[in-house]
């Protein structure tokens, strides 16, 4: 048995090699791309606007700050750092999938969004970034997607400037018993029928159901970020647990 | 996170003002990319108000990250619509100010010169002529209103003073003042005349 067969992960519920789930992903977000901003309405009722417009909200920002939107997919949170920041500050808008920077870049350029963006593919573990250049990163609906998690908070820590801050917005544990049964409920029955109908692929709305469940829970997360060396961080629950947007600085 | 929700609805009608007022964005242009942070006392709501990109952005906040911090009650805030009030809010102490006061005397002398040109903009639905028609209609349905807000008032007060007897007439009030300053003025004669009496026994 070789080294790179003892090393697994999961994948939602499976568990697979560690090198093989990166690709596995990336398979899941190529077929969702096209379909992404229209499911996400869909499946959270809109309400995943007012999550990252609690992030933006969260995240101190302002003029010529510098920001990274890891894993920021079709760009929803670039879009507004973008015109917060201003023509003296920049948006790194990353993803290690290139079909959803595809789209993220021709969505905001349809917007006007230009200037002070930049795309980047990137791999979260492994930011390629000098020490100290962010004011602040975001991570949204991403972290769960990432093969080493520690590995990616601690890249991010090394890339933000002193007194900069992460926040992480991220499903998570849901705080009554009942809401996390009607979640669940939601989750596994009707999730993969929608997308199903929609975008014509249920697997990966089945993935991404078992991998909310794969998943640490927020005081998890929160000793991870500590573990990583981040300061003050805290967590706020939105939507009774459903996701939580957590956040660390860098002193 | 509801107060979020609500404030992205205010943003979107404030957003679109922005686009009915063409001179608004002028006005606000010296405050550009300034934070200013609202305290709404007894909301307990911090309202982070930024004009950048032509375009407002309001967020509720916990940050206490601003260029300019006013902290009042609702109603203190309400007054603000008049920007020479707010020197003497300050002083009596009913609004709190941190930071370049320019950053809020701009916001709110911005929209308080806010003025909408309606004829023009419901001209683009409806044509000149029924658009100018429809404005002369709401400008006297609005002046209707006023005055029968007024007479509802007068008749309301005539109810309460001389139907109903609840309240009484002004000039009554001012009679009434009137002797109780002759009162203390007596009193006062009374209370010295008495001091003097005392001294000398």
């Amino acid at each position: 048995m070789n080294e790179n067969q003892e090393k697994t992960t999961h994948f939602g519920y499976k568990t697979v090699a560690e090198n093989d789930k990166a690709s596995m992903v990336a398979d899941v977000f190529h077929s969702v791309a096209a379909k992404y901003d229209v499911m996400n309405d869909l499946m959270s009722f809109g309400i995943h606007r007012l999550w990252k417009r609690q992030t933006i909200a969260s995240s101190g920002v302002r003029k010529g700050h510098r920001v990274l939107d890891l894993a920021g997919g079709t760009g929803d949170l670039t879009a507004k750092f973008s015109q917060l920041v201003g023509d003296t500050g920049q948006v790194v808008l990353g993803d290690i999938n290139s079909s959803m920077l595809k789209v993220g870049r021709e969505k905001l350029r349809n917007l006007g969004h230009v200037g002070n963006i930049e795309y980047v593919q990137m791999n979260a573990e492994a930011l390629p970034f000098p020490d100290n250049s962010f004011d602040l990163i975001t991570i949204a609906f991403g972290l769960r997607n990432v093969t080493d998690k520690d590995k990616a908070l601690r890249s991010m820590y090394r890339i933000l400037k002193p007194g900069g801050r992460l926040l992480v917005l991220e499903f998570s544990k849901p705080e009554q018993e009942i809401l996390s049964k009607a979640y669940d409920f939601y989750s596994f029955n009707i999730l993969p029928k929608m997308g199903q109908l929609v975008a014509n692929d249920s697997e990966s709305y089945q993935y991404l159901a078992e991998s909310i469940r794969m998943h640490p829970d927020q005081e998890t997360l929160k000793d991870m970020m500590e573990d990583a060396g981040f300061e003050q961080t805290s967590y706020q629950n939105l939507t009774g647990g459903i996701v939580a947007l957590h956040r660390g600085f860098k002193y | 996170m509801l107060a979020n929700a609500l404030l992205s609805l205010v943003e979107r009608v404030v957003n679109h003002v922005l686009q009915l007022d063409n001179s608004l964005k002028d006005r606000l242009a010296a405050i550009a990319d300034k934070q200013l942070l609202i305290e709404i006392r007894d909301w307990q709501q911090r309202i982070l108000c930024v004009y950048s990109n032509e375009q407002i952005h309001l967020y509720s906040t916990e940050e206490l990250s601003f260029d300019c911090m006013i902290s009042a009650d609702i109603n203190t805030l309400l007054t603000l619509k008049n920007p020479a009030m707010l020197t003497q809010l300050i002083r009596q102490d009913k609004l709190d100010l941190q930071g370049d006061l320019n950053i809020a005397q701009g916001f709110s002398n911005a929209f308080a010169e806010l003025d909408i040109d309606w004829p023009e903009h419901f001209s683009r639905y409806i044509g000149d002529a029924p658009a100018q028609q429809l404005w002369l209609s709401l400008q006297t349905l609005k002046t209707r209103g006023a005055q029968m807000k007024g007479k509802l008032e007068k008749t309301l007060t005539t109810l309460c003073q001389d139907e109903l007897a609840v309240t009484i007439h002004p000039l009554e009030l001012a009679e009434f003042k009137q002797q109780n300053r002759q009162l203390k003025s007596q009193v006062s004669q009374l209370e010295m005349r008495v001091n003097a009496l005392l001294k000398s026994c």
